[in-house]
């Protein structure tokens, strides 16, 4: 099966044809005898069948899927051979933004999790992405989430964001003082127990956790659109 | 009317359950009330030592579920406080003979009986725990300013807040000076997280460790700062909720100020 996954010809069945997917940078001979080896295990199957040669880029390859089409029909005895069709949807990225701010993700379900209350010690909540605390995380309680933590309160507990593995996630707090914070794989201690007064957030830099003030450093400043996290 | 019957907790040991219990059962029951203090901590007892009624047990509170005596029975009457009983715990049984369903049922009898029936709860949050839970009406958190104490009675409060109990916080030990130094947690630090409705201030007292080890109750003693804390939680827990808590912190202050207005120079006033 490895052999097959370096060969420059892919193949596979959609609807009623074989979609062949190759590589226009390879030569045509090379291209050639990847097809043999590909079809001759379809046996009986290429016999009269709808092909689709796709080269993935559109422009000059109109002779190479002529070619490549001729060599199939006299050799294998496949049917039609024709190009991928026109995408029809292409529409351009300046209408996409605009249906976006006018809809303002009308169907977007939210997969944030966002509850109000203190989180006492013992207490432990895990959200499947995002998890949102309106409230006060006390020392020993725990929270776990696949995506952000954000607390509006003071974090004093134990936070685990972008578990198990999304390091872009972000943790932040209005009072910022966890026992503990950890981000994908990456765990952190030892933050002072002073308040500082300002909203501050931590996140991966380097492999290492950083904590830095939210308002100054802003770090979804440099988005250009807004997008869904 | 049917009694209350209030749990006294903490989660964590040593935060002085067993003295708060002792103090405010004998603050209640010298303003007129019926009292009974229920010693909850099977295999361990130590509330009769407390009250200086070691020597007078003769049923227990196993006795009185196992039906091997009446409730009557058991109540061991102070020596000096007129209204006060003592429900002492079994000292040689295993934690689990009594279950929460055997708490209900006794509860039931105690509300006829008594205007307040506090039960000392021992460390911990298991068995006995939950059993003197089961059949709480009102629950008292007893809270040292140690950061430690402070975590184990959230999580007291958490699972009290899970049956559906609404727990009132009493601070103990507290130690003006050190809290004026910035070496001990304020209350107001201890509320913040625990976010519950405080009920009493207690200043650490050297009076508590004579009366416990005596057995005299505290709040007979007019000198003791703590005793009088305890009078004025009982009168909040006995149909006066909103008498002012007298903040030990303040004390100071207060004299300061008077020192000030006198004339007298304090070169530690900020």
């Amino acid at each position: 099966m490895n052999s097959n996954n370096n060969l420059p010809v892919k193949l596979k069945g959609v609807g009623d044809s074989l979609w062949v997917t190759v590589d226009p940078s390879q030569p045509v001979d090379r291209l050639q005898d990847a097809l043999i080896q590909t079809f001759e295990r379809l046996k009986h199957l290429a016999i009269n069948a709808r092909v689709i040669i796709d080269p993935g880029v559109s422009e000059n390859c109109d002779q190479l899927v002529n070619e490549l089409g001729v060599f199939l029909k006299d050799r294998f005895q496949v049917g039609q051979v024709s190009r991928p069709p026109e995408k029809k949807n292409s529409v351009s990225k300046e209408r996409i933004r605009h249906q976006d701010l006018g809809n303002a993700w009308h169907h977007y379900r939210s997969e944030a999790l966002m509850i109000a209350g203190r989180v006492r010690s013992g207490q432990k909540i895990a959200a499947k992405k995002h998890l949102i605390i309106m409230g006060d995380l006390n020392p020993g309680a725990e929270v776990v989430a696949g995506g952000d933590i954000l607390v509006m309160g003071t974090l004093s507990g134990k936070a685990q964001a972008g578990q198990p593995d999304n390091e872009g996630a972000i943790i932040m707090a209005l009072q910022f003082r966890p026992t503990q914070v950890q981000i994908g794989g990456i765990v952190a201690a030892g933050f002072s127990a002073e308040a500082t007064g300002t909203p501050e957030f931590a996140y991966i830099e380097n492999q290492a956790i950083v904590v830095d003030d939210y308002l100054k450093k802003n770090p979804f400043r440099q988005l250009t659109w807004p997008e869904v996290r | 009317m049917e009694g209350k019957v209030i749990v006294m907790t903490s989660g964590k040991g040593g935060v002085g359950k067993t003295t708060v219990t002792a103090s405010l059962g004998a603050a209640l029951a010298l303003q007129g009330k019926r009292v009974a203090i229920v010693d909850m901590d099977i295999g361990l007892r130590n509330m009769d030592v407390v009250m200086g009624l070691e020597n007078r047990i003769v049923f227990n509170v196993v006795d009185v579920i196992q039906g091997r005596c009446k409730l009557k029975q058991a109540a061991i009457k102070d020596r000096r406080i007129d209204n006060l009983f003592l429900i002492p715990a079994s000292q040689s049984d295993e934690k689990d003979v009594i279950k929460p369903e055997n708490m209900v049922w006794l509860t039931k009898k105690l509300r006829r009986e008594y205007d307040f029936t506090l039960l000392d709860c021992p460390a911990g949050i298991e068995h006995g725990f939950k059993n003197s839970i089961a059949a709480a009406d009102e629950a008292v958190v007893i809270c040292t300013p140690d950061v430690s104490a402070v975590r184990d009675a959230d999580r007291v409060i958490g699972l009290l807040y899970a049956r559906s109990i609404t727990p009132k916080l009493v601070v103990n030990r507290i130690i003006p000076k050190m809290v004026e130094n910035g070496d001990m947690l304020s209350h107001e630090d201890i509320v913040d997280v625990l976010s519950i409705d405080l009920v009493g201030l207690v200043e650490m007292d050297e009076q508590v460790v004579v009366s416990s080890n005596t057995g005299t109750p505290l709040v007979s003693n007019k000198e003791s700062k703590a005793g009088m804390a305890f009078q004025r939680i009982a009168m909040r827990l006995n149909g006066q909720p909103d008498l002012p808590i007298d903040n030990p912190m303040m004390a100071k202050g207060f004299w300061k100020k008077i020192g000030k207005k006198l004339g007298r120079k304090n070169k530690d006033a900020k």
